[in-house]
């Protein structure tokens, strides 16, 4: 498969010259809290990229700077908040189809920003997600998850509507309001806090869009970006790190081992990803040993060669200081997502919707393709022992099928004493599988 | 009646596999023979979610008790555990039907009887039938039998389970070509043998706390008033502390046992442990607050949990005998000492009977084996006794009598 036919939408030519082509990005916040993110996302270092907002409160609208401005749902909400109603955002969110798809139509790579819980974030971005992806358009969310604390309403629509992003979306990345306890000290304000997640947004999109866009000893196209991502429906791993002092490298690895996003409890169980993009900023000092050195460490975590894409992007402004954004994607439960909504779809097309049947159709052919030659790549790694001890791994990557069959309950006991076979384990509308620590806001310093 | 008979104790754990080989000499005498081990595969908050991998090491595990005794097993008691479980009190009510007004048996049948027929919903089964009292006209007495009244009303607690859960934990006992003579809930056999019967008496409350799920059970009256489970264990300690640290769950599990404690301890705020200890490369500091605190957390909301449980049940005038801890999970230091504010009542670590002459077996993980041997030995005693007290329906049948007195 050439490269191009990643660009290439079915509806829509490619525009300007091959050489020249200018990727079209977009960053959209949904509902009040991705309205407020995408407000303070300080972008100027970044071309080519268009901020745009969408909401159904047309007062936290007019209060935001961004130009590009849609409130949605005007016939269900007039012009106000949903409430906190997912549903209602959802209705709105369908209601302007049409504006949606305006805004979305032609764009490259679209970030969708959102804060879980409420209802425009939770209702509205999986069918945004949706219109996005169903245009073509690679799909990267950033959502933030509400407090345990803000009980289990919100937690429930948020778990609900990041099941649905998830298949629409080709990663999510999750940002859980728990943490932010974590990270900050006692004393700081609610702003400080939210400047920790705006921060980690901030720092995830300008590492996809400067791996693109800015020039490196490695650069990496759209097309290779859009062929990791090309499944959906799985987890996604993202870490950040940023490196000091005389070992930058060393120090750049020892923080992204204690990142905490890297730590979430979901994706304690994500321990190899099928499709790794690393990304390093270094200063003009960045050197290729340096960037081998760090791509040794991480592929030996978290994948395997392979599989693992990786741009270096030199930033004049750096010095002796190295910026490390790790995302990776999994595709293990994104078949089964996959083939579901691909069947659903079908259905809905033919009967409800005939004006979307031939894009949508075209689109999943399209994209069943990708997920074929993907599937093809990384058909074996799933099935690989997720193991982290020296020897087993060793022995898998060398791939002694043999040996495979004779440890039937490795990965069984690699797991053991986790609990993602096991059925959530509410009591009092918590789920006791989540650590105390976290649920209750208690700091841990390591 | 003098027979000896082979009988062994299994629990399928979260963490490992306990079968205990004893031999039944006679009516009061019980030797244990034989001990097999084995780490335990599929199996999560004890339930067994993959039955393959579960059959395997509790198949190893028989092998080795096997052979470690010398003998073939000719039963087993097998213990219950997990979130699937579940109970609730009912009382069965019966006019007396002599015209003297004098209770025979036929009257204490009749009111179990009416006590035990509440039938469940389809896909569960009751595991025992805990008789917590019997009243007669409203007064509480402990053995109605030839009392005069005119009605009789026998108060039970009921447990029952997932009829599915407990059938494949049955099945992998079969799959060694073994039968289960009975199938006991893990609490109620670790708090037989670990609370005395004055403690049972008086008011005590034994929890005991396994890798995936920690089981407790209350005696009052010398009779099982409450049981019940809480899917929180020693595997949650060790997942948080593999979250807060950021460290892999193996190395969770070894800092857990090495410098673990439930409590936050001033002094040593700022002192850091390393993560491995042992010069290996790759080694971090941690510092001992962090995992204190995160002990902490899981150790209190733990006991909260349990308190809300059992809400005005537990109180130090209900409970003279206090809290016993048992089970793998209380080896956590200090755990005691977190649990006391939380609960308010005196809390200590259980004790395996001073007759266990093995040390490495009175170590609290083995209570609940234990506990299924003793009840295996109650059970042969309570079939000469009287087979008609324990004539209930069910699928299981035999329903010991020693427990429901003490």
């Amino acid at each position: 498969m050439s490269e191009n036919d990643h660009l290439e939408s079915p509806n829509r030519p490619i525009r300007g010259a091959v050489e020249d082509a200018v990727l079209n990005i977009k960053i959209i916040g949904v509902g009040g809290a991705g309205n407020n993110a995408v407000d303070r996302l300080k972008m100027d270092d970044l071309s080519h990229v268009g901020l745009a907002v969408i909401n159904t409160d047309s007062k936290t609208l007019n209060a935001s700077p961004i130009a590009e401005k849609l409130m949605i749902g005007r016939t269900v909400t007039r012009g106000l908040s949903t409430g906190g109603e997912a549903d209602i955002g959802r209705q709105a969110a369908e209601s302007d189809r049409e504006a949606i798809s305006r805004l979305v139509e032609g764009v490259d790579l679209v970030f969708i920003l959102a804060g879980l819980g409420g209802g425009s974030g939770s209702g509205a971005s999986p069918v945004i997600a949706d219109m996005a992806s169903d245009s073509g358009a690679l799909v990267i969310s950033f959502v933030t998850l509400p407090f345990t604390r803000e009980g289990q309403r919100r937690h429930k629509q948020a778990e609900d509507a990041l099941g649905l992003l998830r298949r629409s979306c080709h990663a999510v990345i999750t940002l859980p309001n728990d943490l932010l306890l974590q990270e900050i000290e006692e004393k700081s304000t609610l702003l400080d806090a939210f400047a920790i997640a705006d921060d980690w947004i901030y720092r995830g999109v300008r590492a996809i869009v400067s791996m693109l866009n800015d020039h490196g000893l490695i650069n990496v196209d759209f097309a290779t970006l859009t062929k990791a991502f090309s499944s959906r429906g799985g987890k996604t791993l993202f870490g950040l790190a940023v490196g000091t002092g005389p070992d930058v490298v060393g120090s750049a690895l020892r923080e992204l081992e204690v990142c905490p996003l890297l730590h979430l409890p979901e994706n304690k169980y994500v321990r190899k990803a099928d499709s790794l993009i690393v990304n390093i900023t270094g200063g003009p000092d960045l050197s290729m040993a340096m960037v081998n050195e760090v791509l040794d460490a991480v592929t030996e975590k978290f994948s395997s060669r392979e599989n693992t894409v990786i741009g270096a992007v030199i930033d004049g402004s750096l010095h002796n200081r190295l910026h490390l954004c790790v995302i990776g994607a999994t595709d293990v439960d994104g078949k089964r997502y996959r083939s579901a909504r691909y069947r659903g779809y079908r259905e809905q097309g033919h009967t409800a919707q005939p004006a979307f049947v031939e894009s949508r159709s075209q689109a999943s052919d399209r994209r069943r393709d990708e997920a074929g030659v993907s599937g093809a790549g990384t058909g074996e790694s799933p099935a690989l022992p997720a193991d982290d001890t020296e020897p087993v791994r060793e022995t898998a990557t060398v791939g002694e099928p043999v040996a495979q069959e004779e440890f039937p309950f490795s990965r069984i006991d690699d797991s053991r004493g986790f609990f993602e076979e096991t059925e959530s384990n509410m009591y009092d509308g918590v789920d006791l599988d989540i650590p105390t620590f976290l649920r209750r806001g208690i700091r841990i310093h390591v | 009646m003098s027979q000896k008979r082979i009988i062994g104790a299994v629990e399928i754990g979260t963490s490992k596999v306990i079968v205990l080989v004893g031999e039944l000499d006679g009516r009061r005498h019980l030797n244990i023979i034989g001990k097999g081990q084995s780490t335990s595969h599929g199996v999560r908050k004890g339930e067994i979610v993959d039955l393959k991998a579960a059959a395997g090491c509790t198949h190893a595990a028989l092998i080795a008790a096997e052979k470690n005794a010398g003998a073939n097993i000719e039963g087993v008691y097998l213990a219950a555990s997990g979130s699937h479980l579940a109970g609730f009190a009912n009382r069965g009510v019966t006019n007396v039907s002599a015209s003297d007004g004098s209770i025979r048996n036929a009257d204490v049948a009749r009111a179990s009887a009416d006590a035990k027929s509440k039938a469940l919903p389809a896909d569960r089964v009751y595991v025992h039938h805990m008789r917590t009292g019997s009243l007669v006209d409203g007064r509480r007495v402990d053995n109605p039998l030839a009392m005069v009244g005119e009605r009789l009303e026998m108060t039970y607690w009921h447990v029952h389970a997932d009829e599915r859960k407990i059938q494949n934990m049955i099945r992998v006992v079969n799959g060694f070509g073994l039968d289960v003579e009975d199938v006991i809930v893990s609490s109620i056999a670790s708090g037989s043998i670990i609370a005395s019967q004055e403690e049972k008496a008086a008011g005590v409350l034994v929890v005991d706390i396994g890798s995936g799920a920690s089981d407790y059970v209350l005696y009052r009256n010398g009779c099982i008033q409450r049981s019940g489970v809480i899917a929180v264990g020693g595997d949650h300690f060790t997942n948080d502390l593999s979250i807060g640290l950021r460290i892999n769950a193996s190395n969770a599990e070894n800092i857990k046992h090495r410098c673990g404690k439930a409590i936050v301890d001033k002094r040593d705020k700022q002192e850091q442990v390393l993560m491995y200890g042992d010069l290996r490369i790759g080694d971090r500091p941690i510092p001992r607050n962090a995992i204190y605190r995160i002990l902490h957390a899981r150790a209190e909301e733990l006991f909260m949990i349990l308190k809300n449980k059992l809400g005005s049940a537990l109180n130090a005038q209900n409970l003279p005998g206090g809290v016993i801890l048992t089970g793998g999970g209380s080896a956590l230091h200090s755990l005691g000492e977190a649990a006391r504010p939380v609960l308010g009542v005196e809390v200590r670590l259980g004790e395996s009977p001073s007759w266990v002459r093995d040390i490495a077996l009175r170590r609290p993980e083995y209570a609940t084996v234990f506990g299924l041997l003793y009840y295996g030995l109650s059970a042969q005693q309570s079939d000469d006794d009287d087979a008609q007290d324990v004539a209930g329906g069910g699928l299981f049948q035999r329903v010991a009598k020693i427990f429901n007195v003490g």
